[in-house]
């Protein structure tokens, strides 16, 4: 989960708060579950280190509540985090380098961002042949209101010198046995733009932990990995920062690919901004329906661009009808959407969404396949049991 | 005709629960000649889960066994090639998706 000392001290936890539970009763619905501080109900992609997943019921709302937030760690959560004694270095091509406390941070002019964060290998399940990583289906995704700090605020403040191209982040993960540090970069457009933060609330409230507590770098529209947690580190550099979370991962294949082929690192380029996508989020899949008459409810994102037609199918995609969108809107955040209508008879029907942007770009049918299984943004569907 | 008392249903549904919640997790790795190569390996770093949840072709595992050693998994060289053969007879690509559970919720029922 989160640190190593935190792991032995919940899993101990949670063998007695297993048994305590089965004394009252209550076993059947969550006796063996592990509990998770500050998280509920998420489902368990991995435990240490710590990944959750978001079941897409709890999408019901356009502001994803932080107790059902999606978690991401790549390595070990920081053993300690204490906000009294927490810094952050900024440097590297910059004239005057300088560290600054959360408690200076704080005094900075406030800047909110209601950002969709999607995991880039969101969907990595689906992909066919399956490749390696965490075994994400939907719900590597949430939305929330991100406040902070601007990013270019205190970049301005150490005055970047004409060389630095590249922001890089660098978290305080725990890193085990020779893994390479969860390190990133941003080239420095992204960076200046006046939506990246420096974030330390979400939806109002400090970051959780396993959300990146007490900062993390937010920049809105892109892939989540480029968001680092446990910020410790702003560092201006003339180049992409070169690691293995730059290179070779997080990185698409230049030309599409036949499933199962190698590409060279040369033949790749950095994932940034979020493709069009969306999800259906009621009916469940799987699920009975007591009557024909429906009401299919989604969401649906497009990173930097915006969202401008969500269209359902009840017939397995014969035939497509425009979904009403929501009204809670933000340039970074999904539209929530909905649908009433009704199928001909009873039967297994399968349900589609399909989303459109302001870019042209529309769902696939099928997930593109990539080595690393990142970014699969083929229409969602779910299948259902009408027994009316 | 004999029904149950209430108290012998609360104990037979408190042994069950206790059964249920000491029953193995589904995050151990399966019995084999390798397991225990496997566990010392492998969850020195990162636990089991992620490792059942792959579905992936002996190529594949290969792939990631090599990475894995080279981020520090101490593997002899004698127990390369068995432990690909440990990962890719038990999680091939035809096998059946492994089926995650959830965390704790704070209502215990689900929301819907």
């Amino acid at each position: 989960m989160f640190s190593r000392r935190d792991f032995l001290r919940a899993t101990t936890g949670a063998a007695l708060a297993a048994s305590v539970s089965a004394s009252r009763f209550s076993w059947a619905a969550d006796a063996g579950r592990l509990a998770i501080p500050g998280k509920e109900d998420l489902i368990i992609r991995s435990y240490r280190f710590l990944d959750l997943e978001t079941p897409v019921e709890y999408f019901d709302t356009w502001l994803t509540p932080v107790q059902h937030f999606f978690v991401r760690n790549h390595m070990h959560e920081p053993s300690t985090l204490d906000a009294s004694t927490w810094k952050l270095s900024v440097g590297g091509e910059v004239e005057k380098p300088y560290t600054i406390t959360l408690a200076e941070l704080s005094k900075l002019e406030a800047h909110s961002v209601v950002n969709t964060l999607e995991c880039a290998g969101n969907g990595r399940a689906f992909h066919s042949p399956k490749v390696p990583g965490v075994q994400w289906q939907k719900g590597a995704v949430g939305t929330g209101r991100f406040s902070g700090s601007r990013l270019r605020t205190l970049l301005e403040r150490a005055g970047v010198k004409t060389t630095g191209k590249h922001v890089m982040f660098r978290g305080l993960d725990e890193v085990p046995g020779k893994v390479p540090p969860f390190i990133r970069s941003i080239p420095i457009e992204k960076a200046m733009d006046a939506d990246t933060l420096v974030a330390t609330h979400l939806n109002g409230a400090p970051l959780p932990k396993h959300n990146g507590f007490p900062a993390r770098a937010m920049v809105p529209g892109w892939i989540g990995a480029a968001s680092c947690k446990w910020l410790t580190e702003i560092k201006v550099l003339e180049k992409e920062f070169d690691g293995n979370f730059m290179t070779p991962g997080y990185r698409m294949p230049n030309q599409p690919i036949r499933p199962g082929d190698a590409v060279k690192p040369e033949d790749t380029h950095p994932l940034t901004a979020l493709n069009v996508k969306s999800l259906i989020t009621a009916p469940l899949d799987g699920s009975i329906q007591p009557a024909r008459s429906l009401e299919i409810k989604g969401v649906a994102w497009a990173g930097e661009a915006e969202v401008t037609k969500v269209e359902i199918s009840t017939d397995g995609g014969t035939s497509w009808q425009a979904a009403e969108l929501g009204k809670d809107r933000a340039r970074y955040a999904w539209r929530m959407f909905s649908y009433k209508g009704k199928v001909p008879s009873a039967g297994e029907f399968t349900i589609l969404s399909r989303a459109t942007d302001n870019q042209g770009r529309v769902q696939p049918v099928s997930p593109v396949w990539n080595p690393s299984g990142y970014l699969n943004n083929a229409i969602d569907q779910v299948k259902i049991n009408v027994q009316a | 005709m004999c029904r149950p008392s209430a108290a012998f249903i609360a104990t037979m549904l408190l042994l069950v629960g206790l059964i249920h919640a000491q029953a193995p997790s589904p995050s151990e790795l399966p019995d084999g000649p390798m397991q225990a190569k496997a566990t010392t390996a492998c969850t020195e770093c990162h636990e089991a889960r992620i490792i059942v949840q792959q579905r992936l072709s002996k190529p594949a595992w290969t792939k990631e066994v090599d990475k894995m050693v080279k981020w520090g998994a101490v593997v002899e060289t004698q127990d390369h090639d068995p432990l690909v053969d440990y990962l890719s007879s038990n999680f091939p690509v035809d096998k059946a998706g492994y089926i995650a559970g959830r965390s704790r919720g704070s209502a215990s029922a689900p929301k819907k």
